[in-house]
């Protein structure tokens, strides 16, 4: 009977929520096959673990914070499954280790920060230009934002120092920087 | 005293590191004082600080889940009844 009560109460979840949790691991994954199994193993484990939900909490919240851990998860195994050497790096310095000319920042016109966070369509051109990083650039960041853990935790389970990680996201940084420049605030 | 400065003078190319560096652990105090040096003197690097903490609050909104970015709405109807089906 129990069992019966879970399944018809996530079934309406399904209809009422399965779009928009599709909609945001689309856009950290940027992978439709990806993002429909991270979301059908979300609901999957929601059955499995709906005695502890007791209606505590908002469902959407609930459902949220289960996808969250698949998308990290989906990212870790990505992180160790990728092989770091095939990265070609972008080249923004010269031999004096000045900025190359044209890759100098530019300034930001950033009147209004939280505008600029509702924008969707500063959103979508974000999530571009964080898929288009090496595979584990954007695992690292994705997973030092997305659990909100500290570096040192991060570290430890993808198995790489501190000065490793660090490095890694300055590059990341250095590349999205630039890409969000390119396409957003140059114009 | 050139000496000193001498010391104490970073490229570009290393300031930028230790700018996103500092945001993941403690800087030495040499680091410290050679990065705060640099960025007085140097437009573009300070330019590169500034937009790079920009970049760690827009993340941080982007990829936390809690925080709601308005993301239009993509339907996916096939994978509602994939997942009805299963359930």
């Amino acid at each position: 009977m129990e069992a019966e009560n879970a399944n018809a109460t996530i079934k309406g979840w399904v209809e009422l929520y399965s779009d928009q949790l599709y909609t945001w691991a689309y856009y950290k994954t940027s992978n439709k096959e990806t993002a429909e199994d991270l979301v059908q193993e979300t609901f999957f484990a929601a059955v499995n673990s709906f005695r502890k939900f007791e209606g505590k909490s908002d469902p959407k919240t609930w459902l949220h914070s289960i996808l969250k851990n698949k998308i990290a998860d989906y990212f870790r195994k990505s992180y160790r499954n990728s092989e770091n050497n095939t990265v070609s790096i972008h080249e923004f310095f010269d031999d004096n280790q000045d900025w190359i000319l044209n890759e100098r920042p530019q300034n930001w016109e950033t009147a209004d920060e939280q505008h600029l966070l509702d924008n969707t369509a500063f959103s979508i051109i974000l999530a571009n230009c964080i898929s288009k990083l090496p595979v584990q650039w954007n695992a690292s960041l994705v997973l030092k934002y997305i659990e909100e853990k500290e570096s040192v935790v991060v570290c430890q389970e993808l198995q790489i120092s501190p000065t490793n990680y660090w490095q890694m996201l300055h590059r990341a940084k250095l590349q999205l920087r630039k890409c969000l420049e390119l396409n957003w605030f140059k114009k | 005293m050139k000496k000193i400065m001498q010391f104490l003078m970073l490229s570009c190319k290393k300031a930028v590191a230790l700018i996103d560096k500092k945001a993941e652990v403690k800087l030495k105090m040499k680091e410290k004082y050679m990065l705060i040096m640099h960025t007085a003197m140097c437009d573009v690097c300070s330019a590169y600080q500034k937009q790079s903490r920009l970049i760690d609050r827009i993340l941080h909104a982007h990829i936390d889940s809690n925080n709601e970015v308005n993301f239009p709405v993509i339907e996916n109807k096939e994978l509602q009844k994939q997942i009805v089906s299963k359930l």
